[in-house]
């Protein structure tokens, strides 16, 4: 019942936008109707799909990096105040750095197109693990470290044992935001890089497309990875909640 | 005071300084002897629990000396917090076998400390499964589990409603009558600490200090009627009137 209202919505909007195409009768090179989008969707779906997969390959693949990465990272930095101080500052100059500036020089250094999608995909996709990582591992209850500490807990202990599953509820709070950053690193770095031939990306595909003018399969590509996006999002929300549902009363970190 | 034999902990000139600069503790002298249940009362700022984080070495004095008898990384020491403190992730039974994982020691002591707190059919159920009180009492389990001999208790009760903590009351004493563990608890009850122990250690705050050392004069076992009695209440209020007395005359 609850998606009763929305879905009506996005059908009412979708409606007045066809309606006013015809209306006004703009050509299809200028803006397409919702009908249009849809038709060169299911005209080119096996193309789409195969564009999508790649996409979502080069998306997942940095996700996994990242979330191991960064994990990793945080783990070691939390070892060490004096570490942590020295190195995370490069994690932040690292976050705030505009993917799309660094593109060239990666595209120069690596041949292997899509590593230099992975490369640029995980710079963007890693900070919020690391970030949200580190915070749990140090939010750990104070007085679970002092219990530790008084049964003689080696360092091992007290990070696999208390600081780690401190962590985790943070962890996946980062990772559902590290996962769409991840195919927004994809898609920008696809759009720079300019992949082409049979492995080319949805991303790419949409910009091939309106190069053409196509905007109806553009905006078809564009459908497409905002749905993947969602998905992206709604799959890794539904899996933190799984994992924390046994210890924790409801939403995470 | 008993002092047949040397105690279990001696805290001798005791200094404690915030980092803020500000004096918690200022010349505490005071020996524990073994087997014997103390309690530290005093109102909020008084340095009690400040206190009991030095007997268990989580924090070092600033001047003075703690000699203890016990070593809390073979589990000779069992520390009580007033929050649960239990790892939400974990069952209740690892959460009580924990000392006991630590070290790489066998963890059935733990569904034995679990049945002694009257837990023995939630050691599989998770910590937000339980009650307030029930996880106080895995709190306490995972305390004894190693069965100390020495058991520190930071108010470990005081967010508990009053049934609730005179049923833990009465059981705890049961335990330590049975176990005869040395218990030092932190209480801001006057009541709690009359009913719990054989000698209640009255404390004042800026700075803290000991102000009275009172022995109670009630026979154990102490059963729950004891609450009642006109000796409960005479002891109370001599306990009261060491506070009270210490208090009018920091003001003046």
């Amino acid at each position: 019942m609850k998606s009763v209202l929305p879905i009506g919505f996005g059908v009412a909007l979708l409606a007045v936008w066809e309606a006013a195409i015809r209306a006004f009768d703009v050509p299809v090179y200028i803006m397409p109707g919702p009908l249009a989008i849809a038709g060169a969707l299911g005209a080119n779906f096996g193309d789409l799909m195969a564009g999508l997969w790649i996409t979502l390959e080069v998306t997942a693949a940095a996700l996994a990096l990242a979330a191991t990465s960064g994990a990793a990272f945080a783990v070691l930095l939390v070892q060490s105040r004096r570490l942590e101080s020295t190195l995370f500052p490069y994690a932040v100059i690292l976050q705030v750095t505009p993917i799309v500036t660094i593109a060239p020089f990666v595209i120069i250094w690596v041949e292997d197109i899509m590593a230099v999608l992975l490369i640029l995909a995980w710079m963007a996709a890693v900070f919020p693990v690391l970030s949200n990582t580190l915070l749990g591992l140090k939010a750990a209850d104070p007085n679970l470290r002092d219990l530790f500490r008084l049964y003689g807990a080696t360092r091992a202990q007290t990070t696999l044992r208390l600081l780690v599953p401190s962590a985790l509820p943070y962890f996946l709070g980062g990772l559902r935001i590290s996962g769409g950053l991840a195919l927004i690193g994809t898609v920008v770095a696809e759009m720079v890089a300019g992949t082409s031939g049979t492995r080319s990306g949805l991303a790419s595909r949409l910009v091939e497309a309106s190069y053409r003018l196509e905007l109806p399969l553009a905006f078809a590509c564009f459908v497409l990875l905002s749905a993947a996006g969602v998905a992206i999002y709604v799959g890794l929300d539904a899996l933190s909640r799984r994992i924390l549902r046994k210890w924790q009363d409801g939403s995470v970190a | 005071m008993n002092t047949s034999s040397p105690p279990i902990v001696s805290v001798e000139r005791l200094t404690h300084h915030y980092d803020t600069g500000l004096t918690a503790l200022s010349g505490i002298e005071l020996d524990i002897a073994p087997g014997s249940f103390v309690s530290l009362v005093g109102p909020s700022g008084c340095g009690k629990s400040t206190l009991l984080r030095v007997i268990a070495d989580l924090i070092g004095p600033s001047e003075g000396r703690v000699t203890r008898t016990v070593d809390s990384r073979r589990g000779e020491l069992g520390f009580v917090f007033q929050d649960p403190t239990l790892m939400p992730w974990a069952t209740v039974r690892d959460n009580v076998a924990l000392p006991l994982s630590l070290r790489g020691s066998a963890t059935e002591a733990a569904n034995d400390a679990l049945v002694r707190v009257g837990l023995g059919e939630f050691g599989g159920s998770y910590p937000r499964e339980l009650s307030g009180g029930m996880r106080m009492r895995a709190s306490l389990a995972r305390a004894i589990a190693t069965n100390p001999k020495l058991l520190l208790m930071d108010e470990p009760f005081a967010a508990l409603d009053e049934f609730t903590r005179f049923k833990l009351n009465d059981d705890l004493l049961a335990l330590w009558q049975a176990n005869r563990w040395t218990v030092v608890f932190v209480t801001h009850s006057i009541r709690e600490a009359v009913f719990l122990s054989q000698r209640v250690i009255v404390m004042t705050p800026r700075p803290g200090r000991i102000v009275a050392d009172i022995d109670v004069g009630l026979p154990f076992p102490r059963p729950p009627e004891l609450r009642l009695s006109h000796a409960f209440a005479d002891e109370c209020a001599r306990v009261s009137a060491a506070l009270s007395g210490s208090q009018a005359g920091a003001a003046a």
